[in-house]
């Protein structure tokens, strides 16, 4: 396990939990602590009579503490790991205790028990009856939002500025009525759209459109290969049974974790996890939904290589993966990427002929430089062509910084004409930005 | 993208006002436009589907500028070495503690070891520096050439930019060309005026002022001739702060006034005592025969304030405000510890004394700071920033339990470390008002507490159980912050 600090601290739920943790990143809040091949774990001497017992599974990451706090991972978790990133010799190699051996046999249970549970008997008769009434509802739906963008369209969007929330909000709750949550969450977002910019235009209907071709798309279900039929599903909010995909075989590969967005809403946190294949070159999105107060699945972090196999969702791009298995984790490799805009562009052109809705996706490219020109900060390739950084990218100084006026090899999300750095490889190191 | 317009174009009016038409979306699409033309029920359907395939042939079609001439020039290459990767980490953990003290610490500790920021963080220190303007100078040092080179992008970090001083002081923001002159007055203080007198018709009134104010700085009798012009400024404020400056000057004309009316007040004279065997010398404040009527628009107030005082007494009260003592003792011929024992003899002399207090402030007299605090019997606070640390320390100490308040704010406008007796002090008084020295206050005041103190935190508990619970959080905290303390200064002498 080679965590950086950075790393380290990007894990952390919040800025309060970064402090804390870096406290507890003192040889002397632990009573003990050691590791072995399959985890780290020590007793943080807190405020109560007990040390708290907190453990981490190094290979797959994942923390468990026995102090009462709802954040995840915890204080004791973040302090412990920083400690070991620090001081990596103070540690003992030794067997695991019984609380430790416990945890990390019962999460090879908790695999097998879910694989038992996926094979209990299904009343398919049920099943279709229930898949028919969806079906039905979101026949209903789709007719009822091309109704609303046709008359969108014939009145013109010129007024669209001036709708309230609540009119999408009202579409968004129809789209939820009739079960296709991923349609409500795109009428949400048309909604969201900054009408005080300029060019809202091109954004609003850049937006209304991919949700129009993925109505007329589902309307035109029999025409479709099925890998398309399958993203275009997946837009609607159909979901796929994970358990079922975990059983394809995935891509086995050394991940390297590009970077992390996360966006809340209400009390649910998504968490946008893109990961490179280095040997595949294969980019990857691991998505993770969070609700308040409970811990995720995988501790994945930007600048963090690991062992894995990854089942990628059905899709004419494939990119949304889930974690098969996770093995160990191991040190940062060299990697290569687009050499030039132009490659990226090219690349971009044959994603769009096989899904023409798609969402903007990750990138390495070697060699770019930010230049200013315009008003505005672009990335120069080393053919000299240049690419827009997303407005109001505000990390841009730590690019620059990083740069020093030299091109920089540099992971990027994004796409058609603005992108935004994430990472970059500096003195052969990944940094986040 | 003239396609692309029309189809904006079309959709803000609405296919009942404006169709779009395939001939107007150039010639590659207007042919497969014209495909898809008949096929659609409604002209709503037309329009969206045509729109769409105009979405993915641009979506497929970006083609990326080629800008040869866009250029970017490359940071020099760096004399000095990067700080190691532990004091990063500490600097890391420093910004996250959101501690100006201790990011000032840091820094000065990197400028001493002549190390730099590494460029992820530089940034976040420019910007610190921006706001933080004691900070930039310190910046500039642990910035190196990487920071020099970022200032060209960004105005805020202007002060990095390693141009000229004069070419600054010619173009700056007046932020900058304030810190300048601060900078260049403390070096040289003719070359800081010079400059002032260069450019000072091209100033307005507040810059004006501003500049004065620095000028406090190295303050000298060469001002005075620049100083005493200005009373035919304008400005009234610039004539006060002029003449604010004038009367810290002792060869200032303005003093030589004050002296001459207070001299003929105070007479030191000879007398017989115990039945005329002893000879002793007395002081006697009387009152001048004169008063120039002048001095009175300097500032001087004509009526008593204060019911212990006569008009006459006042006016005289506040003239020895505005004398150096250093005038006394040219004048009578006696020692300083004389001449405190003729104000501290009589009670009628002895209510000047505060008067000799505020002149030893008013021009910062170091020496007859510490003479005043060996020979006057009682303690004046004020003196205390005057006097050497050693002595500061001292005195502090010992009038401590008397005076926390006062000691305390002097202790935190010092800038060297206390001293572990007066740190034992102050945190003891401090654990017993928590709501007054909270966090807050030892973040400001970290750099002043000595490492050594840590392991005595607990001895300072207060009795009281509602403050101990306090208590043991704030010096949980000060432990914290005074463990990154001692982390720099570990991570810069590896």
């Amino acid at each position: 396990m080679n965590l950086t600090e950075d790393q380290i601290f990007a894990l952390a739920p919040d800025e309060s939990s970064k402090k804390s943790g870096r406290e507890l990143a003192n040889p002397s809040k632990w009573v003990s602590k050691a590791i072995n091949e399959k985890a780290l774990w020590g007793e943080c001497q807190g405020s109560g009579s007990k040390p708290y017992q907190t453990q981490i599974d190094i290979i797959d990451i994942a923390f468990k503490c026995s102090c009462p706090s709802r954040k995840f991972p915890c204080k004791h978790g973040l302090g412990l790991l920083l400690l070991y990133a620090r001081q990596k010799n103070d540690f003992k190699i030794s067997p695991a205790p019984a609380w430790v051996e416990d945890w990390i046999s019962k999460r090879g249970g908790k695999q097998e028990s879910k694989t038992e549970k996926a094979e209990k008997p299904v009343d398919e008769a049920a099943q279709a009856k229930r898949q028919q009434a969806r079906q039905k509802k979101v026949n209903d739906g789709i007719e009822e939002l091309l109704r609303w963008i046709k008359d969108i369209i014939r009145n013109g969007i010129i007024s669209i500025p001036e709708k309230e929330n609540a009119w999408f909000e009202n579409m968004a709750r129809r789209m939820v009525d009739a079960q296709a949550p991923g349609l409500a969450g795109m009428v949400r977002n048309l909604g969201a759209v900054n009408f005080f910019s300029e060019g809202w235009q091109t954004s609003f209907m850049d937006r209304l459109l991919r949700l129009f071709m993925i109505l007329q798309g589902y309307k035109n279900s029999d025409d479709l290969n099925e890998s398309l039929l399958a993203d275009i599903r997946a837009a609607i909010g159909f979901t796929q049974n994970q358990e079922e995909l975990k059983e394809h075989k995935g891509v086995n590969d050394t991940w390297l974790v590009l970077g992390k967005q996360i966006t809340e809403e209400d009390n649910l946190t998504t968490e946008r996890n893109w990961l490179f294949g280095t040997n595949t070159r294969q980019y990857a999105l691991v998505l993770q939904f969070l609700i308040r107060g409970q811990g995720a699945q995988y501790a994945l972090t930007p600048g963090q290589v690991m062992e894995a196999e990854l089942v990628f969702f059905p899709s004419a791009i494939p990119l949304r993966a889930i974690i098969k298995s996770q093995m160990n984790a191991s040190i940062p490799l060299s990697v290569t990427g687009f050499g030039n805009w132009q490659e990226v562009g090219a690349f971009e052109t044959e994603l769009t002929s096989k899904l023409p809705f798609r969402n903007e996706r990750p990138y390495i490219i070697e060699q770019l430089t930010p230049v200013w020109h315009n008003q505005q900060w672009w990335l120069q390739d080393n053919q000299s062509a240049i690419m827009p950084v997303k407005a109001g990218f505000v990390n841009i100084w730590t690019v620059l910084s990083l740069s020093g006026g030299a091109p920089l090899h540099m992971a990027v999300i994004g796409k058609e004409k603005e992108y935004e750095p994430v990472g970059v490889w500096y003195n052969n190191e990944y940094k986040i930005i | 993208m003239q396609f692309w317009n029309q189809i904006i174009h079309t959709a803000l009016l609405g296919t009942d006002k404006k169709q779009l038409v395939p001939a107007e979306l150039g010639p590659v699409l207007s042919a497969i436009a014209e495909e898809v033309a008949p096929q659609p029920a409604s002209k709503e359907e037309q329009f969206l589907q045509i729109a769409s395939l105009a979405f993915n042939y641009r979506l497929a079609g970006v083609t990326v500028l080629q800008k040869k001439e866009f250029t970017i020039s490359t940071a020099v290459v760096e004399e000095k070495e990067y700080c190691s990767a532990a004091a990063t980490r500490v600097l890391k953990d420093i910004l996250l503690e959101e501690s100006l003290p201790l990011l000032k610490f840091w820094l000065q500790a990197c400028q001493y070891k002549k190390r730099l920021v590494t460029p992820d963080l530089l940034p976040v220190i420019l910007k610190t520096g921006a706001a933080q303007k004691a900070l930039q100078q310190v910046i500039i040092d642990c910035g190196g050439k990487r920071a020099e080179w970022l200032s060209q992008f960004n105005t805020d970090w202007k002060f990095s930019s390693g141009i000229s001083r004069e070419e600054l002081w010619q173009t700056g923001t007046p932020e900058q060309r304030r810190v300048i002159l601060q900078q260049l007055r403390k070096e040289d203080p003719a070359m800081a005026l010079e400059w002032i007198q260069q450019t000072w018709p091209q100033e307005d009134a507040n810059t004006k002022a501003d500049f004065i104010k620095i000028l406090l700085i190295s303050l000298s009798e060469n001002d005075i001739t620049f100083l005493e012009r200005l009373s035919n400024e304008k400005s009234k404020k610039v004539k006060d702060e002029a003449l604010a400056l004038l009367k810290k000057i002792p060869t200032s004309s303005i003093v030589q006034q004050y002296w001459n009316i207070i001299k003929q007040s105070l007479l030191v004279k000879k007398e017989k005592a115990l039945l005329g065997m002893v000879n002793k010398t007395v002081l006697q404040v009387g009152h001048p025969s004169s008063i120039d009527e002048t001095i009175f628009k300097t500032g001087i107030e004509k009526l008593s304030n204060n019911k212990e005082f006569t008009d006459e007494d006042y006016i005289a009260y506040q003239l020895m405000q505005n004398i150096p003592l250093s005038f006394y003792e040219a004048q009578w011929q006696l020692k300083p510890e004389e001449i405190i024992d003729l104000f501290q003899k009589n009670s009628a002399s002895k209510r000047f004394l505060p008067a000799l207090v505020l002149s030893i402030v008013h021009f910062s007299d170091e020496r007859w700071a510490i003479f005043f605090m060996q020979y006057c019997t009682t303690f004046y606070t004020d003196i205390i920033p005057l006097l050497p640390v050693k002595q500061q320390e001292y005195y502090s100490n010992k009038f401590f339990t008397d005076q926390p308040e006062n000691i305390i704010h002097h202790a935190t406008q010092r800038e060297h470390e206390w001293g572990p007796e007066l740190a034992a002090s102050i945190l003891r008084h401090a654990a017993k008002s928590p709501y007054q020295y909270n966090r807050s206050f030892f973040n400001q005041h970290i750099h002043l507490i000595p490492f050594a103190i840590a392991a005595e935190l607990e001895r300072f508990t207060p009795t009281d159980d509602g403050f101990r619970v306090m208590w043991s959080n704030t010096s949980g905290y000060i432990l914290k912050l005074l463990s990154l303390k001692i982390q720099t200064l570990k991570a810069f002498n590896e």
